[in-house]
């Protein structure tokens, strides 16, 4: 439906987004995973065209859509990162407002209105201002503002971040909802792996501008299929302990936390005996050695050398 | 368009708090500067040496000066009145010079005695000037600049101190000063949708980005507009000023000068980079364009020629200029057509600029 050929910002000091190709075809659901500042709000700023890309396309049903946006806009729904909404008017008022936007009047209107309220659970707050509301219903709303207009396709930018976990999986299932219900179509963008993995028939994995994957949760995960993450947990760490894993030529990648200690190494490396002996050497007790299915976080790490979140 | 502007006064009406601080400094200060009711028409008893002088240009002159109503009686009288606190104040009119007779010290008398004078001066240049005609020696600047007749002051506080008509000054200078920040403050809401996506939103709907820009500026100029016929309106209803006799063409007057200021308004949100710069700058844009343009004293007694010019480039000067020009000076509109026509300039160059900026700074 929707394709992202080479798409390419560059800012003044900033190559933002670098090259990036993707596709989103009709009833998916599809992720963009990445940290801060990877680059996901700029590549779909140019996507829904609030932004000019210095390079590339942006094609809907074949057509390039960067000198003529408007059937585009028409199908797409945005829900930005920032709560965009007029906070000194109540959700209905906000509701309205947009809805006129897009020229909806009369019955109409009302009836769209009663129906997102229903959606995003705010029919009884519908009279609130917006002010008083939840970090969480404030996110609802700014979600049921870009439904107005029945969209096929909802772009969302980071619609969970900052608040609390109950609101996160209202959110989450009303996502699932949308699609399975009104077969709508969705670009669900987070740096949470999370949200990602439970939702997303397919991802792209954004970092510093650049695809470094993309595919089904499989088909990612299986990147990791000759290597194996196994975790580490101990009372307390010592700098001799990870000095130690560190150098052992048999570890591709480390990444140290608090109390536990990361490690991927090849298949068929066992290092298990070793580590045990290494603790016991640096007199540390050890709560747990897990070998540990494969994450899209570990992937991430995998492929950076950095946690997804820092 | 027309659902952002129910939106926009939805939202005004909802927290009206700036607006009617703004609305109540402006009537506060100029209340206060004023001097408290010197605009209505104030009731002088007058004395003249000789009895034509009434009827002379000195007694028709001063007739027409909106702000006096001599009451003619003998010098006796006039000193009982005084006397027993009935006047304030006392004028005795000669051929060539006159006497004010303080009772009651008060920024009236500084009125009185500079209306009267203006006349007096008039009438010897006149009469210089008939004399000049004679004798074509004479370089007329001398004439215009040496002193040409006396003044005798009785109580007074210092006679060569610059006096104006403190009463409208006071008036125009802070509403022009103060509905500053009221059109400001509602420009900024642009800035501040911009940043957290409402515009976005906008500009993916079918709603057309310049619908955008024109709800949220026709905005801006009611409000400003609305701040400042409500300040006149009180002064013209409850206070009584009378505006030169032509209330509602002053008010139209303003509009030029609203439209130039929200102008200036979208320049400064197009360059500032957040709220907390605009909340910096604004207070130092409307002190020095106040201090520069002449809301807080006469540009008269302005020497500097830095100021001067300053001064040139500053719609509140052309403000003051129009306002002035038609309630003191009694200038009719076409006399005005100057400085109207440079605020609507500015006005037009300010929102071509500030919308290009905004424009530019997004993408
Ligand atoms: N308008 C802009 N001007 C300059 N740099 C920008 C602009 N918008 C984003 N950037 C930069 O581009 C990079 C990617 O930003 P963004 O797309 O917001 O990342 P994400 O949404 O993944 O957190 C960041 O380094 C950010 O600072
Ligand atoms: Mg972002």
């Amino acid at each position: 439906m929707i394709e992202l050929v080479e798409l390419t910002k560059k800012f003044k000091q900033i190559h933002a987004v670098k090259n990036v190709s993707m596709f989103i075809e009709k009833g998916e659901i599809v992720g963009l995973l990445g940290p801060n500042g990877a680059g996901k709000s700029t590549a779909i700023s140019m996507l829904s065209s609030l932004m000019e890309p210095t390079g590339g396309d942006v094609r809907y049903l074949n057509k390039s859509m960067l000198k003529n946006p408007a059937p585009l806009r028409k199908v797409t729904g945005m829900v930005p990162q920032e709560i965009a909404l007029y906070t000194e008017l109540t959700a209905e008022e906000n509701l309205r407002f947009f809805g006129r936007l897009y020229r909806l009047r009369g019955t109409e209107l009302n009836k769209k209105i009663d129906e997102v309220l229903e959606q995003i659970g705010l029919t009884d707050r519908r009279k609130e201002v917006v002010n008083k509301f939840s970090g969480g219903m404030k996110r609802r709303l700014n979600i049921g503002v870009a439904m107005l207009h029945d969209p096929e396709l909802l772009i969302m930018d980071e619609p969970t971040v900052g608040i609390d976990p109950q609101s996160r999986n209202y959110i989450l299932e009303t996502v699932k909802r949308l699609n399975s219900e009104k077969q709508m179509t969705v670009l669900y963008t987070s740096h949470y792996m999370e949200e990602v993995e439970y939702l997303c028939d397919r991802i792209y994995i954004l970092d510093k501008g650049n695809l470094i994957a993309s595919g089904t949760q499989e088909q990612i995960k299986s990147i990791l299929s000759t290597e194996k993450t196994i975790l580490v947990q101990a009372n307390r760490l010592t700098d001799e302990f990870v000095n130690a894993i560190k150098t052992n030529p048999t570890v591709n990648r480390i990444i140290v936390g608090e109390m536990e200690i990361t490690i991927i190494v090849p298949k068929e490396v066992n290092i298990f005996s070793w580590l045990i002996k290494l603790a016991e050497e640096s007199g540390l007790e050890l709560s747990s050695v897990n070998i540990k299915t494969p994450t899209l976080e570990d992937v991430f790490l995998h492929l950076t050398g950095r946690a997804l979140r820092d | 368009m027309i659902g952002i502007l129910l939106a926009k006064f939805k939202l005004f009406l909802r927290s009206p708090g700036t607006f009617v601080i703004f609305t109540a400094m402006s009537i506060g200060f100029a209340f206060l500067l004023s001097g408290a009711g010197g605009m209505t028409s104030f009731q002088v008893p007058a004395y003249a040496t000789e009895e034509k002088i009434r009827d002379s240009y000195i007694g028709e002159q001063l007739e027409e000066v909106n702000a006096l109503s001599l009451q003619w009686m003998s010098e006796a009288e006039m000193v009982e009145q005084i006397a027993n606190g009935k006047a304030e104040v006392g004028v005795v009119l000669g051929e060539d010079s006159f006497k004010v007779i303080v009772g009651v010290d008060s920024p009236n008398v500084t009125m009185i005695e500079q209306s009267i004078r203006d006349i007096y001066k008039k009438k010897h240049q006149l009469e210089q000037l008939v004399g000049q005609l004679q004798d074509t020696e004479m370089d007329i600047q001398q004439v215009m600049r040496s002193p040409i007749f006396s003044i005798q002051t009785g109580s007074f506080r210092s006679s060569d101190a610059v006096v104006y008509d403190s009463s409208y000054q006071a008036l125009f200078g802070f509403t022009l000063f103060f509905v500053i920040y009221t059109i400001a403050y509602n420009v900024l809401p642009i800035l501040i949708e911009k940043k957290e996506g409402v515009w976005d939103r906008v500009i993916l709907s079918p709603v057309r980005k310049w619908e955008m820009y024109v709800a949220n500026l026709i905005y801006s100029f009611i409000t400003g507009y609305l701040q400042i016929l409500i300040i006149f309106f009180v002064f013209r209803y409850l206070v009584g000023v009378d505006f030169n006799g032509n209330f509602f063409i002053t008010l139209g007057l303003l509009i030029p000068y609203v439209f130039a200021i929200v102008s200036l308004s979208v320049v400064i949100t197009a360059i500032v980079k957040n709220v907390q710069q605009f909340n910096a700058v604004i207070p130092i844009v409307a002190v020095s364009m106040a201090m520069i343009g002449g809301a807080y004293w006469p540009l008269e007694i302005v020497e500097s020629k830095v100021i001067l010019t300053l001064s040139k480039v500053n719609p509140l000067t052309y403000g003051m200029e129009v306002l002035n020009g038609f309630a003191i000076y009694g200038y009719s509109v076409e006399e005005l057509l100057f400085p109207i026509s440079i605020l609507v300039m500015m006005g037009v160059l300010l929102m071509g600029l500030g919308i290009h900026l905004m424009e530019r700074r997004h993408v």
